[in-house]
């Protein structure tokens, strides 16, 4: 099914009108014991800590690019939850990965998560039954939020410097060097490295402390502290969500408190294999034409470069050879997912009902989305080599020929354990129900002025008539 | 007395091979280099440690040795006892205030439309230790090992069931305070494999009374002149945070695991005093009547305050029951009726719409049994038995979204329909003693609704 770019069309709040939102939010928040957890965040952006604040500078500075036309906040944009502006006439439309490098021309490899509730992300961790979880990037490849802030001054597609030691001599010149000094000390300068991890640190406070990435403002939210009532329509997808035999989406994205204390993530920070399909508007997935920097790490005959998640290339652990885990994805969270198309790690679906349709018919109907001949055998799993369980061969024709799956990409959790031919989980108009429901997850919802807050195209789109 | 003497014998071997070294070298001729001395030195030093570890060694064998003997002298005491075995605390011992005693059982079970989930297990293994301090204050407690192996990664539980101080300050009234067995049903307290009929216990006093259920608290108790034993208190009680409201797969597929698994209403919540939430606290009553030889009748209650979500207002959590037992000559008749109930659900629920575990606003069951000794030789005892039981952990809920059930509809993600929380059981069997402590036990169980759960189990069970 060929991707629309629907998904981010449509009215998006501004940068400055979310502020203005979130603040009156936030003053509510103080007064509810119930909107706690933003690691210190009840206070207003002026109540940051120095690094905090010296962090939001370095946030938004392209002058320590390359190109001097990109910071963090060129690719993580606030009006679009700190992911990236896909909407007609932004800078990445249309693009599944965002460019960078020194002319501003070089794609990256992945679709730029949002940033908003990344402080909660746990360090990466193997759990009892040797299964990943947390970490930061798709494949939780950075340890905490201050290695993440590293890595994109460096990365030859993204800000593009050569070392740590060319971002430092950019930050000598920058007007805020002195509050850096302060906090860090001066001598620090001299050694680049351990600068660049100050700035880190820095960026990771602010990301940490500003309440603008975590301000628990959605109108579920307000509408679990009793604030808010849902339609019966997103309370009807809010059912399915939960529902362990319909969407089943709760049992990754979970919608209650893990602690009891700080709202529910919308992600458990485990990781899955959905067997997403390989995105041939990605240039590393051209083959001989991808661009030079792209890795290789296949020698099937079908593709020389593969993105394994957790287990490469660009996660790079000698200590992590796990065949079983090859091709699984951070659980991203869902809060302000109706903002931040394109989905999944490739970027691949541009609307939600794309996503959630891929879910649902993935197994039923896998000519929708991936490679199918005239004779109807189509490939499944085709960015995933056949060692793992990818490249996997059925006729659309045949039920039977999706028998006997072994492989690493999930085919046993509802929704994706079905089989060719038979009901999808969910039925068009219940995705819809779904769709409305993740709409709720937005924030900045304002409950003195429902009407003020304008959700984009896709959320509109989905609401039946019939419901109130 | 055979081990301990060849444990003696042993080490006296080992004392005097030690004894013949360090009188070696002593034996060599005069001459030596003081390296050699003081080689000579540390070797006796070492030898002297060697001593010491050995002695102490002794001695504790020597402490163990007294034990097991203990031990035997109580089981022998025990063995002449011919009374009920219920809660039988023997004293004597190390130290004459001081009681040992434990219980423990085996099964074997066969759900016979599922034999792949064919089980064998030591499911506890219980040993309690009692001191009387005099003759009005005891201190009892019990501590657990279920399902054999206790570790992190082992599905086995190490728990301490009871843990109490109770004192005597009238005749007709005792305080008592820790964590104690709570007086409901007719199992909880005397839960021994002995003194139940069936390999496992019934569904009423595990689904719907939590057995073995104990909380931490104080409480009065007394008896009356005319047979009747009253029990009051305050105690920690159920936390209804602990609920999972939506689990992705089904929280139990065989009957076992239903009365393993916790889903049931009090067992999900109840606390056990492990960190446990001491907020809101319950307060219970229970009255039982023994004034006729063979019959006891009785009724508990127990209620208090608890809140699943900060979200959701404070919710009465109320359990009540009412229990009697007639044993008219060999024969052994039974009846319990149990009944709860949580309000505030509805917002609750509606927090969780769709969920696959809603929580119940009311739930119960009842069970009658019958039993007969038709057997008796030289202290063997057969004793067959029946049971009828309705059991049902949701028969009323609040707040389920419209178009859902309480418990979903479609296939779990196994490809089998969901389990539902009632059924109505029949269980034939019967309870072989080969002593009043041993019992060796046989049933067939039977369902209506979840009729895959049908099974037929063995057991062996023992208390002393
Ligand atoms: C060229 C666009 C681009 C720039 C510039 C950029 N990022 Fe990102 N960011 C991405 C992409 C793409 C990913 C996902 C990469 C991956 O998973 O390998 C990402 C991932 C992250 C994550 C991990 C989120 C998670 O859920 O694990 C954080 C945090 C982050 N970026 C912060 C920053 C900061 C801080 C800066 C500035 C120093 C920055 N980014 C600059 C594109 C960008
Ligand atoms: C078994 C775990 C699992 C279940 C169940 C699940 N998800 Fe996901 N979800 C994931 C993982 C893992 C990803 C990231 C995959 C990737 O990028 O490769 C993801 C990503 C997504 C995304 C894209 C997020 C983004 O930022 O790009 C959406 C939207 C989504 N899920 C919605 C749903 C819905 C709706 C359901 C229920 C119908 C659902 N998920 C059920 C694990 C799950």
């Amino acid at each position: 099914m060929p991707a629309s770019d629907e998904g981010k069309m449509g009215t998006m709040l501004t940068g400055f009108s979310t502020r203005l939102r979130l603040s009156g939010a936030l003053v509510l928040c103080a007064a509810l014991a119930a909107c706690s957890g933003g690691g210190g965040s009840s206070g207003s952006p002026d109540q940051l800590s120095a690094a905090a604040r010296l962090g939001q500078k370095i946030f938004v500075d392209q002058t320590l690019s390359v190109s001097g036309k990109q910071s963090c906040a060129t690719c993580h944009v606030a009006g679009f939850a700190f992911a990236s502006d896909n909407s007609a006439g932004g800078p990445d439309h249309g693009l599944p990965v965002p460019l960078g490098g020194p002319n501003m021309d070089l794609s990256g490899f992945r679709n730029t998560p949002s940033l908003m509730y990344a402080s909660f992300i746990p360090a990466f961790f193997f759990d009892g039954d040797g299964n990943p979880n947390g970490g930061f990037f798709r494949d939780g490849r950075a340890a905490t939020l201050a290695d993440q802030a590293i890595a994109p001054f460096t990365t030859a597609f993204e800000m593009a410097n050569a070392d740590a030691a060319a971002v430092i001599e950019k930050l000598k010149t920058r007007p805020y060097l002195a509050d850096f000094t302060a906090i860090y000390g001066a001598d620090v300068l001299n050694d680049p490295d351990t600068a660049l991890k100050r700035m880190g640190a820095a960026l990771a406070a602010y990301e940490t402390e500003d309440p603008d990435f975590h301000p628990f403002s959605s109108k579920f939210d307000y509408w679990r502290n009793g604030q808010a009532t849902l339609t019966s329509q997103e309370l009807n997808g809010f059912a399915l969500f939960n529902n362990s035999t319909k969407g089943n989406c709760a049992a990754c994205h979970p919608t209650t408190s893990a602690n009891g204390s700080t709202p529910a993530m919308f992600t458990d920070f485990s990781f899955d294999n959905l067997g997403l399909p390989r995105n041939a508007n990605i240039p590393a997935n051209a083959d001989s034409g991808a661009p030079d920097y792209t890795p290789v790490n296949s020698d099937d005959g079908v593709h020389t470069y593969y993105d394994l998640g957790v287990c490469g290339p660009l996660r790079d652990d000698p200590g992590l050879n796990k065949s079983g885990i090859c091709g699984q994805f951070k659980v991203p969270t869902l809060r302000n997912i109706a903002v931040t198309a394109p989905y999944f790690h490739n970027g691949q679906f541009a609307t939600l009902a794309d996503a959630i349709g891929f879910y649902v018919r993935r197994d039923t109907n896998p000519e929708q989305f991936y490679p199918t001949d005239s004779g109807g055998n189509a490939t499944k799993f085709d960015d995933l080599p056949a060692l793992y369980g990818g490249q996997f061969l059925v006729n659309i024709n045949e039920p039977s020929s999706d028998a006997n799956y072994a492989g690493n990409v999930n085919t046993g959790e509802i929704p994706y354990n079905r089989r060719l031919g038979g009901q999808a989980a969910l039925t068009p108009d219940e995705i819809n129900d779904v769709i409305v429901f993740l709409c709720t997850l937005t924030d900045g919802y304002d409950p003195a002025h429902p009407a003020a807050q304008v959700l984009p195209a896709q959320c509109r789109a989905a609401v039946t008539a019939s419901t109130p | 007395m055979k081990k301990p003497f060849a444990l003696s014998l042993i080490a006296a071997a080992l004392l005097a091979a030690g004894a013949a070294r360090a009188a070696d070298p002593a034996a060599k001729p005069a001459g030596v280099d003081a390296a050699t001395a003081q080689k000579l030195e540390q070797q006796i030093d070492l030898m002297q440690q060697q001593l010491e570890a050995l002695k102490a060694e002794l001695g504790q064998l020597r402490k163990q040795n007294e034990s097991l003997a203990a031990q035997q002298q109580q089981q022998a005491v025990q063995v002449q006892e011919v009374a009920a075995t219920a809660s039988a605390k023997p004293e004597g011992g190390i130290s004459p205030n001081l009681s040992l005693w434990g219980y423990g059982e085996i099964y074997y079970t066969h759900p016979v439309h599922q034999p792949e989930d064919t089980t064998a297990d030591l499911a506890r293994a219980v040993f309690g230790i009692g001191y009387r301090f005099d003759d009005r204050t005891v201190f009892n407690s019990e501590f657990e090992v279920e399902h054999a192996v206790s570790s992190a990664d082992d599905q086995g539980e190490f728990e301490v069931e009871q843990f109490y101080v109770d004192h005597q300050l009238a005749p007709w009234v005792s305080v008592k305070g820790g964590l104690f067995l709570m007086p409901f049903g007719l199992l909880n307290e005397h839960h021994e494999p002995t003194n139940y009929y069936g390999v496992q216990r019934n569904f009423v006093e595990t689904l719907i009374i939590p057995s073995t259920w104990r909380e931490g608290g104080f409480a009065f108790h007394g008896d009356t002149d005319i047979g009747l034993t009253w029990d009051t208190g305050l105690t920690t009680g159920v936390n209804l945070a602990n609920w999972s409201p939506n689990p992705e797969d089904p929280l139990y597929r065989t009957a076992l695991q239903l009365e393993n698994s916790g889903a049931a209403p009090l067992q999900a919540s109840h606390q056990e005093l492990q960190l446990a939430n001491a907020q809101h606290l319950f307060e219970y009553g229970s009255l039982n009547y023994k004034g006729v030889p063979g019959l006891l009748v009785g009724a508990a209650i127990s209620t208090g305050t608890s809140k699943a979500s900060a979200q959701t207002p404070d919710q009465r959590v109320t359990l009540w029951e009412t229990h009697a037992r007639w044993t008219p000559g060999a024969a052994d008749l039974s009846a319990v009726y149990a009944r709860g109930s949580i309000t505030g659900t509805a917002p609750y629920n509606t927090l969780n719409a769709g969920g696959s575990n809603p929580m119940p606003s009311k739930f119960y069951g009842y069970y009658l049994q019958g039993a007969y000794s038709v057997w008796r030789h030289n202290g063997y005892r057969l004793a067959p038995f029946v049971r009828w039981e309705r059991y049902d952990m949701g028969a009323g809920y609040e707040g389920i979204a419209p178009g859902f059930s309480p418990v979903p509809g479609g296939l779990a993600s196994d490809g089998r329909p969901w389990p539902q929380p009632y059924d109505r059981v029949w269980t034939y069997g019967a309870n072989f003693y080969l002593n009043p402590h041993v019992v060796l036990k046989a049933d067939y169980q039977s369902y209506q609704t979840n009729s895959d759960f049908t099974r037929f189990d063995l057991g062996l069970g023992l208390n002393f």
